[in-house]
């Protein structure tokens, strides 16, 4: 009986896992990691201004395919959409104007605009900058939304590349 | 005899032992999502507390650049404090007279240094601006910002954003 006890007080008897080399490890990786983690992920949106140039645009007399840039107007009660060519006479361009409504304070009609910047890219596949006009009121989010639907759908780039310019008149 | 007794009752020291699981739990649970939340750029940017970036699906990453903060309460240019805002409208930066802002000179005289002196790490499409703003600003005042900036040799921005989640 006496052996029998024994030999089950030996079975229970937990055996000691040496864990002070990970907890060690442990200590080094987590004020490594710690310093170098981020908790929040900044992005940045590539844009531009338009500036004076010194030198005349280059105009190029035989284009393979016509490019267009779009002119996207942001306004209190509604939003904008015309093209500018190099190519003089296209009346193509008249077809692509638009106009979405917008009630005041609204936020934009994301859906509809795509809708159209994707008719205006499927025309002219090779453009790919956009001219974004926002009014003085309009907040910097919103500008960054219709940045966001300029210049890229899920599947496709439309118009990645955005100058941003005041109202002119 | 008594003496005897004493000694036996004194019991021999052991070493406590420490319940080290919890902890090794714990340690795990940190180290995974610190793993998760590692980031690779090592030049962090800091946010302000008045500052709230606006939220946006772009996944381009931003470069070493002249860093322009516009607060809720002051614009900074990197870690020079240029101008104080109030009801988001900065009153010395006016429109029809942007030349002869601070920011203006500020950003001309950095211009002009790197032109002097160009830096190897800058990134191929040339100087250009990396421009934090509080989201609830309206263009009127981001204009004469990034206009100031365009006419002092900065044509070039990367409007910093919090990726969408």
């Amino acid at each position: 009986m006496a052996w029998f006890g024994r030999r089950r007080r030996a079975q229970e008897e937990d055996p000691d896992i040496d864990i002070l080399p990970v907890m060690n490890m442990f200590m080094v990786l987590i004020p490594f990691l710690l310093m170098s983690a981020s908790f929040f992920h900044i992005q940045a949106i590539n844009t531009s201004v338009p500036v004076h140039a010194d030198t005349p645009a280059k105009v190029q007399a035989q284009k393979e395919k016509p490019k267009i840039t779009v002119v996207f107007e942001i306004k209190q009660d509604e939003l904008r959409l015309s093209a500018l060519t190099d190519t003089p006479n296209d009346l193509a361009l008249s077809d692509m104007e638009a106009v979405i409504p917008m009630s005041a304070g609204s936020e934009i009609f994301v859906a509809e605009l795509v809708e159209h910047l994707k008719k205006l890219k499927a025309r002219y596949p090779t453009s790919d900058t956009m001219i974004l006009i926002p009014d003085d009121e309009v907040s910097y989010r919103e500008i960054i939304r219709a940045m966001d639907c300029a210049r890229a759908d899920e599947s496709e780039k439309l118009f990645p590349n955005v100058v941003l310019s005041g109202s002119l008149g | 005899m008594a003496l005897g007794r004493r000694r036996k009752s004194i019991k021999k020291f052991m070493p406590p032992k420490l319940m080290l699981t919890s902890m090794m739990d714990m340690f795990t649970i940190i180290l995974i999502f610190l793993l998760f939340s590692f980031s690779e750029n090592p030049e962090t940017l800091k946010l302000d507390k008045d500052l709230e970036l606006p939220r946006s699906s772009t996944e381009t990453g931003y470069d070493k650049a002249v860093k322009i903060v516009l607060s809720k309460n002051e614009l900074r240019l990197d870690d020079e404090k240029i101008y104080e805002v109030h009801n988001r409208k900065i009153a010395e930066l006016s429109i029809a007279d942007l030349q002869s802002s601070t920011l203006f000179q500020r950003l001309k005289s950095r211009r002009n240094e790197h032109k002097a002196a160009p830096d190897d790490e800058a990134p191929q499409q040339g100087p250009h601006i990396l421009f934090l703003c509080d989201q609830s600003y309206a263009f009127k005042t981001i204009n004469s910002v990034i206009k100031t900036a365009g006419m002092a040799g900065y044509p070039n921005f990367q409007f910093a954003v919090l990726q969408e989640k």
